[in-house]
């Protein structure tokens, strides 16, 4: 796998405030990877080291095996999707592309051609002509998403592509990028949604405060610091027997969080429990993240 | 440069949907002109007459000499009225500015000798008291002139000289020494009188006129056409300053617009340089401004004659102001970090620079305090080019100090606004 996307060591402050602190990674050709955590964790200070918008005080970066990302020929080959709808309002969605697609060097019919796919990937074809302040907030998204693929650039940094979409627009949007994937593209997602990780990524770093706690390929991260898999079952017999095989009690309802669940289950059995319905949930994102710092994403 | 302009013609596309920025930039200046313009030329170019009624107690030759003047003067509308009170209720009314009451005794009085109360009682309106002045000064000229008419028509001078010898005689006021005195003078006063008309059978003493003012008559040339020929020519040049004003605080707003969506670090994050992101969206301010200008010009000249004769020095002028109003948008851009900072601090300036430099109100009509605080104005500055060229007639070598002023400014205000700009995080 060619890597295109390689971070060692990157820091950064900004006046006494640590926002960086010594993040290393890499991202190959064909791979998404994920950046989680809460706001605050140090992602787009990250992102924006990454495409020249904000200097590094430390480490390196490089693209395309490139160090400067600053450099014109770094910036053709970088597709950035800012967190922020960074598309004009007041113009209609075929000439943000224009405009977009001409600063990257696209013109004539190549640039049309570019339009053409762009709006068509968006599945904005029939609303070209609108303007942007009529969209909704999913279509906007998604303009903004293309708008940053008119170049075919190989590396695509996805800074929170999804905030405030709706869940139709949401999906649209996972299956356009893993297209992009699947045309090897390197993807470096940020995002603080658990569930996007575990949906698209292969791998994933957890960040907090600046720091990078663990990283690896998404499976991994769950089953090292995911803690145990968690099983819930309705009873509709409870023999007192069953007080002996531990676990937490509300009202017949058994919660506990076990290694091995089938095991346990056949444990259940055989000191006559009897159940109507069962949930196992193994371990995630979300638990890693608990385990990890010891607060919930969700409520950051 | 072919980001420049990718640049350049995105903004201005934006300020074309943008209606109400756009109304800042044409419509407003626009009214401006057309408004002041009609104030100021009573709808026909020129200066409107002042209305004013007049009741002649008196009923003299001289009172009706006087009022004839009145009515002959191209800067007073005059309705004769019977009645001093009728006269008041119309001006108390608003109908008239002032009443003017020429009271009995106005023709035996000679003005220059007597004492006592003047021969002529004006009342004016006391909401309109500017006027008031204008009014007093009009009627002193108008006397003035009647008087000198007076004194130097040998039979009047005579007959007055006859009246003011019996009034002497007559008195018993007067010691005789003090009468002696009078009748040598008034005597000697006759017959300087009859031998200016015995000595000179050809001229009558009317013709006798002393130099006071020497008029000099000259042809129609640069000379006479250094004034405007109309009001809107001096609300135009205001109303495009009103335009350039508009242009730098919608652009420089703009600007940190984009930095507040987040446009702006995507062009950053483009394979094109700073400079040529901040150089695309001055290029769209300049252009901006000088599209701005030559439309209000065009309008002018079309519609109300504003002239346009001159188009190498106004062109000059317009660059001029073009660049020296693209400076202060890299300026104001600069000048907060939110879009409500930039506008406040913007306009805030702008607005002064405008009220002392002659864009709400022509300087002529300011005190000499603020004429002189003008001179730091841009908005003055620019008046004085677009006028220079316009009406005031100047030569290329009197328009180069305001087209310094305004470059000088324009660069130097750009070249603070890129450099803190360039230097910028994101």
């Amino acid at each position: 796998m060619v890597r295109r996307i390689e971070v060692r060591e990157l820091r950064k402050s900004f006046g006494a405030q640590t926002a960086v602190a010594g993040v290393s990674f890499e991202v190959s050709a064909g791979e998404i990877f994920g950046l989680l955590g809460p706001n605050g964790a140090g992602k787009s200070t990250t992102m924006h080291i990454l495409v020249g918008l904000f200097p590094a005080d430390g480490g390196s970066v490089a693209l395309v095996g490139q160090h400067d990302p600053t450099q014109a020929e770094v910036r053709r080959q970088i597709g950035w999707v800012p967190q922020a709808l960074a598309i004009y309002d007041e113009l209609t969605a075929e000439q943000n592309l224009q405009f977009f697609g001409r600063l990257y060097g696209l013109n004539g019919r190549r640039l049309q051609d570019r339009i053409n796919w762009a709006l068509d990937f968006a599945g904005l074809n029939d609303r070209r002509r609108s303007l942007v302040a009529h969209f909704s907030g999913g279509m906007k998204r998604r303009l903004n998403l293309v708008a940053a693929l008119l170049h075919q650039p190989q590396i695509l940094l996805l800074d929170e592509p999804t905030v405030g979409v709706d869940p139709q627009s949401r999906n649209f949007i996972f299956q356009n990028i893993e297209q992009l994937r699947a045309g090897g593209c390197a993807i470096l997602y940020t995002t603080h949604y658990m569930e996007e990780v575990e949906r698209l990524c292969a791998r994933a770093a957890v960040m907090d405060r600046g720091r990078v706690l663990a990283m690896d390929r998404v499976a991994e991260l769950c089953r090292q610091h995911g803690g145990e898999t968690a099983l819930e079952v309705e009873v509709t017999h409870r023999p007192e027997e069953v007080a002996a095989l531990g676990g937490q009690w509300q009202e017949d309802r058994l919660i506990m969080a076990v290694a091995d669940p089938v095991a346990k289950l056949q444990e259940l059995a055989r000191a006559g429990v009897q159940y109507k319905s069962l949930k196992v949930r193994p371990p995630d994102l979300e638990a890693v993240f608990l385990n990890l710092t010891g607060r919930s994403l969700r409520d950051e | 440069m072919s980001s420049w302009w990718t640049i350049a013609i995105k903004d201005l596309r934006l300020l074309w949907r943008d209606k109400l920025g756009l109304f800042w930039v044409l419509g407003f200046p626009l009214l401006m002109a057309l408004l002041f313009g009609a104030i100021f030329s009573g709808g026909d170019g020129q200066a409107s007459a002042l209305p004013v009624a007049v009741v002649d107690q008196d009923g003299s030759k001289a009172s009706a000499d006087f009022l004839k003047t009145l009515q002959d003067s191209a800067a007073l509308k005059v309705t004769l009225l019977p009645d001093a009170e009728v006269a008041r209720n119309q001006v108390r009314q608003g109908q008239q500015v002032a009443c003017i009451t020429i009271l009995k005794g106005y023709g035996k009085s000679n003005q220059l000798f007597s004492g006592g109360e003047p021969p002529v009682r004006v009342g004016v309106d006391p909401a309109r008291r500017a006027e008031a002045a204008y009014l007093q000064g009009i009627l002193t000229q108008q006397m003035f002139q009647q008087m000198f008419t007076r004194y130097t028509d040998s039979s009047q001078l005579r007959s007055l000289l006859g009246d003011s010898l019996s009034e002497i005689e007559r008195s018993s006021d007067l010691s005789s020494t003090d009468k002696q005195i009078f009748r040598t003078f008034f005597g000697a006063l006759q017959q300087f009188t009859d031998e200016v008309n015995t000595g000179n059978p050809q001229r009558s003493a009317s013709e006798w006129q002393p130099e006071m003012v020497k008029v000099e008559e000259i042809s129609l040339s640069r000379e006479a056409q250094l004034r405007p020929r109309s009001s809107f020519e001096i609300t135009f040049p205001q109303a495009v300053l009103w335009g350039l004003m508009g242009c730098a605080a919608g652009f420089g707003v703009g600007l940190v617009q984009e930095r507040r969506m987040g446009t702006y670090q995507r062009l950053l994050v483009a394979p094109i340089s700073r400079w040529a992101v901040i150089g695309g969206k001055g290029l769209a301010c300049f252009l901006a401004c000088i599209g701005v200008t030559l439309l209000l010009l065009l309008i002018g000249r079309l519609i109300f004659g504003v002239r346009c004769d001159d188009l190498p020095l106004l062109g000059v002028a317009v660059f001029s102001c073009g660049i020296c109003f693209t400076g202060l948008t890299m300026l104001i851009a600069v000048s907060g970090k939110t879009e409500q900072a930039v506008a406040g601090v913007g306009w805030a300036v702008l607005l002064v620079m405008g009220m002392f430099g002659g864009a709400m109100v022509p300087l002529f009509f300011m005190p000499g305090w603020m004429q002189n605080l003008s001179q730091f104005s841009l908005v003055n500055w620019g008046i004085v080019a677009l006028e220079g060229a316009i009406w005031r007639g100047f030569s290329w070598g009197e328009m180069v100090w305001p087209v310094t002023v305004l470059l000088l400014s324009g660069l130097i205000s750009m070249s603070v606004g890129v450099t803190v700009l360039q230097h910028r995080k994101g």
